[in-house]
């Protein structure tokens, strides 16, 4: 079902999930629940036919990502070879790990940027956040960064449990001499689906969180640059998922299924294509999961009257399916879905206290909750 | 932050100028995001090369283009381009 008869734009952006392994626990994590059983990761030589194939469509922002892709020993190869094809690269990494060596050596292949990840602004929270004891090597980390050259985004994701630590960690970012912050409220997919009843702040935490934001936004202009990312539960209208489905992003998972965004892989009967079986092209152009919601053939009501349908595209359709069990739905965020309530009530029932424990994410949980 | 004239102008630190001819433009290139270009922000950032000064940029493009009255419209340029960080001066 192809949703529109215009050409698709070509990708933009490609990430490159490397690999899923993790010396991190983060029960947020974005990866799937079920990663312990998915195949083998890509070789060295897949992984470049990937970069060469998206490249030659237009791809040239590239995110490296996992996982942690420090685990790939190929890493500084792929680096080198990004940048051979002209990518602007970006490591997603958790800094763990991370010896100054490799960092020089990166550097040296071309790489462009680092954004690395603390759990909070504690080397309590941080550390059993992480599930690693990690705070103050990833620190050190973030020095060493910035020592070497790199433009450095401090990433920090917000959940219940740190967003109180607003202040102390943007006044981190600023000692460790950050020169982009993302604030990212916890999106509620993979682990954090699982994990929403201990993770979701309250409104009231929100309110103070973005007050700060806000604060640090004016006083550090020029300076550093805060991007503050508001939860989407909480807010009336659904996410410009993606930029649109199949317009600008294309994620190629370890084992080499490439992914719309990188949720998709959750979607039943979607027939996500692998690189191992088609080129970029193929995949981009023909293929059913990236046609699947480009255009608004698609659409049912309420999205397909409405106003603000070429702004938002119906949203997020991981979420829909998440929380409707249809991917077709309006997301369910959008306070003009017939079934925002499932948002409402899952906020209600998060503020009920529970017994329940963070889920961390590990193989040993992933082969459990797959059983 | 705002524009001196006596100082040169370079593109920040992590920012990539490129010739992207999938799109047959110029992109400014960054962590995590990027800024499709038209022409004449292009012609200007090219010229933050840490070699170039306001009064040599609107000089060298005023040339280029056989133009005058440009500087006005670059100086707006160049000040949005200093507050959203894609460039930095220095002595």
């Amino acid at each position: 079902m192809a949703g529109s008869l215009k050409a698709p734009s070509p990708p933009r952006w490609l990430l490159a999930e490397l690999t899923y392994a993790c010396p991190l626990q983060c029960p947020y994590c974005s990866n799937p629940v079920d990663y312990a059983s998915i195949g083998e990761e890509l070789s060295t030589d897949d992984w470049k036919r990937v970069l060469k194939q998206s490249r030659e469509m237009g791809a040239v922002q590239l995110g490296l990502s996992g996982g942690e892709p420090l685990v790939r020993n190929d890493l500084v190869e792929l680096v080198g070879y990004a940048r051979e094809l002209g990518y602007y690269s970006n490591l997603i990494t958790s800094g763990y790990n991370m010896s100054e060596e490799k960092i020089i050596q990166l550097k040296q292949a071309g790489l462009d940027h680092i954004q690395i990840s603390l759990q909070a602004s504690s080397q309590e929270l941080n550390d059993f956040i992480a599930g690693t004891s990690s705070f103050v090597e990833k620190k050190q980390v973030a020095k060493q960064i910035k020592k070497h050259g790199y433009p450095m985004v401090l990433c920090v994701v917000l959940h219940r449990q740190n967003i109180h630590q607003m202040k102390d960690i943007l006044e981190m970012a600023i000692e460790l001499g950050a020169d982009f912050v993302e604030l990212a409220n916890t999106q509620y997919y993979g682990w954090a689906h699982h994990n929403r009843d201990q993770l979701m702040p309250t409104q009231q935490q929100l309110n103070e969180a973005e007050a700060i934001a806000k604060e640090y936004q004016a006083s550090q202009q020029g300076k550093m640059k805060i991007y503050y990312v508001v939860p989407d539960y909480y807010e009336g209208r659904p996410k410009a998922c993606m930029n649109g489905w199949g317009t600008t992003f294309l994620t190629i998972a370890p084992d080499g299924l490439a992914l719309p965004c990188h949720s998709a892989r959750q979607l039943p009967n979607f027939d996500c294509p692998s690189v191992k079986d088609y080129s970029i092209s193929e995949i981009w152009h023909e293929s059913k999961a990236f046609n699947y919601f480009r255009g608004d053939d698609w659409m049912q009501e309420p999205c397909r009257s409405c106003k603000d349908k070429d702004k938002d595209f119906g949203g997020c359709h991981c979420q829909a399916f998440l929380l409707t069990g249809d991917a077709k739905n309006t997301d369910p965020v959008c306070d003009l879905s017939p079934l925002h309530h499932t948002v409402r009530d899952a906020i209600k029932q998060s503020e009920q206290p529970s017994e329940q424990a963070l889920l961390f994410r590990n193989s040993k949980n992933s082969k459990l909750l797959n059983n | 932050m705002s524009l001196d004239n006596s100082k040169l102008c370079r593109l920040s630190v992590g920012y990539r100028l490129q010739w992207e001819q999938a799109q047959n433009m110029f992109v400014l290139l960054y962590p995590e995001g990027m800024v499709e270009l038209n022409q004449s922000s292009a012609e200007i950032l090219q010229l933050c090369d840490g070699n170039n000064s306001l009064d040599k940029i609107v000089k060298t493009l005023e040339e280029k283009f056989a133009a005058t009255g440009l500087e006005a419209d670059i100086i707006n340029f160049l000040n949005s381009a200093l507050d959203n960080g894609w460039i930095t001066q220095s002595a």
